[in-house]
């Protein structure tokens, strides 16, 4: 391929450097125009639904406590391995799996939110709170208590329309309705529906299956 | 003239261009800010105006380190000799009739001299410092110098012809107090030429190559911190102002103006200061970096021969109209 690393200009342009005041005109206009910065401790960023914030562990309000079933399915998708489960079932038949230790090591997340994603029950949130900064290490590494409480911070941050907080992770996006296991079968709005999405290769399928 | 006064006058004006550095570096954080669709600083004081005061406690009381295998008087040297060059050439600026510290006969020789030793700082803090960095910040100044100092004086030959002095107070009242009398029309040829070789003086965008930021992580003062680090800054404002100052003489006609402003004589000399200065400002803003051949083949090729043929054209026009 022939690149023209030199454009062509008359004898004028040579000498008046015609390119160089195109610039120099372009960044005097962009002096007078209004500044995109924003002023971040005084003004805070729009949160968007389905940003990936600190980690919660959704607290059930019928049982008080987490809605983890300990599937230890966030630990295994999690990239950097940054989630620790601990569980035990008892002895006596039907009983159910309980939870001794769940702790995430948040300076280790990439914040990627698989583990919302793949939580069958959505028990664990990525919530919208972005700062949680701290001078210890410890303090980071969230327990389960922790986890609990860090929901709680945020239904109460959150406030009045936390009934209808849906985060776009527990129901992933371009996923037919029959796909997702009866607890993430949420009511979301449609464009976030797998009817109305052309992302997620089982809806390209599905959607092949159903012309053929 | 009574040697306190002069103290007093040399401390005044001291004080002034001090405060003017500060500020400089705060207007050009700024502007280069707006330009860029920034706000540049805002946090010290209304809109940051506190900033350049700020930074220079900060660099004030910062740690002075010194590394090992430097050479160590010539890295301590380097700095003032930047500084001390610089701020001398201040001393024989004429900002209004009279506000001249030095009226000397050779003012213009004197700025070449000053400006030129500024350089030698610059190239021996490269040498002194023993990091391939600013040995290599320090080559290419040395390089520039070479290049740029010709044409330079070549460029300004054509207004010693015209103004037939180099007292910087003569050349002034040589151009008159009329807007056609300004040396900037007769000598466009000139200014051009000094214009792109006082950018390459003076270390700034398109031609900073001695500092080179991105390849050369500040070249010749990679290994200076605290108030050594903040000498060569103040050294490289001073000379921004004084290049300013002398651009303004020889070409747009000193402190003359449309009308006099009686209070403050030297009035229409510091708006045509500060207009170089945003100049400067401006184009840092807008251009990248020359490469190092480009300059070379700028400075060589088009810049001498632009100022010779000056030379000889004005030479000329002289010898047929006188």
């Amino acid at each position: 391929m022939y690149v023209q690393y030199k454009p062509k200009r008359g004898l004028l342009g040579t000498i008046f450097q015609v390119e160089i005041l195109q610039g120099m005109a372009l960044t005097l206009k962009r002096l007078f125009s209004k500044p995109i910065t924003r002023q971040y401790p005084d003004v805070k960023p729009v949160i968007r639904p389905g940003f990936r914030g600190q980690h919660a562990l959704v607290r059930d309000p019928e049982t008080g406590d987490s809605k983890c079933i300990g599937c230890m399915r966030c630990a295994m998708a999690c990239p950097s391995r940054c989630i620790r489960i601990r569980s035990h079932k008892g002895k006596e038949p039907g009983a159910k799996r309980k939870i001794d230790c769940y702790r995430i090591e948040s300076l280790r997340c990439v914040y990627c939110g698989y583990c919302e994603e793949v939580c069958p029950v959505n028990a664990i949130v990525l919530t919208e709170v972005y700062e949680y900064g701290s001078y210890d290490r410890p303090s980071l590494y969230f327990t389960r208590e922790q986890l609990l409480a860090n929901w709680d911070r945020f239904v109460e941050e959150k406030g009045a329309d936390m009934e209808n907080y849906v985060n776009p992770f527990w129901r992933p996006r371009g996923l037919a309705e029959a796909d997702l296991p009866a607890p993430k079968r949420l009511s979301v709005s449609a464009e976030w529906r797998g009817e109305e999405q052309v992302v997620g290769r089982k809806w390209q399928q599905q959607q092949a299956a159903q012309q053929d | 003239m009574n040697i306190i006064m002069l103290l007093v006058w040399i401390l005044i004006l001291f004080a002034v261009v001090m405060l003017h550095v500060a500020y400089a570096t705060y207007f050009e954080r700024k502007i280069i800010g707006h330009m860029q669709v920034r706000v540049g600083p805002m946090r010290v004081g209304w809109h940051g105006l506190l900033q350049p005061i700020a930074d220079g406690v900060k660099s004030f009381f910062k740690e002075d380190i010194i590394p090992e295998n430097a050479d160590k008087p010539t890295f301590l040297a380097a700095p003032i000799i930047c500084l001390v060059a610089m701020m001398t050439s201040l001393a024989v600026l004429p900002f209004a009739k009279g506000w001249v510290l030095a009226d000397i006969d050779i003012g213009l020789l004197f700025i070449f001299a000053m400006s030129s030793l500024a350089s030698y700082g610059v190239v021996l803090a490269g040498w002194a410092s023993n990091s391939k960095y600013s040995f290599l910040g320090g080559l290419r100044s040395m390089a520039q110098v070479i290049s740029y100092e010709i044409s330079m004086g070549l460029s300004l030959v054509g207004v010693m012809l015209m103004a037939g002095s180099l007292n910087l107070t003569q050349i002034v009242e040589a151009q008159g107090d009329s807007f056609l009398g300004m040396y900037l029309m007769p000598q466009c040829i000139g200014f051009f030429v000094f214009f792109i070789s006082m950018l390459a003086e003076t270390n700034r965008v398109p031609f900073d190559l001695p500092e080179a930021e991105t390849e050369l992580v500040s070249g010749y003062s990679t290994e200076y911190s605290g108030m050594r680090y903040a000498i060569f800054f103040m050294a490289e404002y001073i000379g921004m102002m004084v290049m300013a100052s002398i651009a303004t003489i020889c070409y747009l006609g000193g402190w003359n103006g449309p009308f006099e402003v009686a209070l403050f004589p030297p009035f229409w000399f510091v708006l045509k200061v500060y207009l170089f200065m945003f100049l400067f400002i401006w184009i840092r803003a807008t251009l990248p970096r020359y490469r190092y051949d480009q300059l070379m083949d700028l400075g060589w090729k088009l810049l001498i021969p632009l100022a010779l043929a000056n030379i000889v054209l004005t030479a000329c026009f002289r010898a047929i109209l006188a």
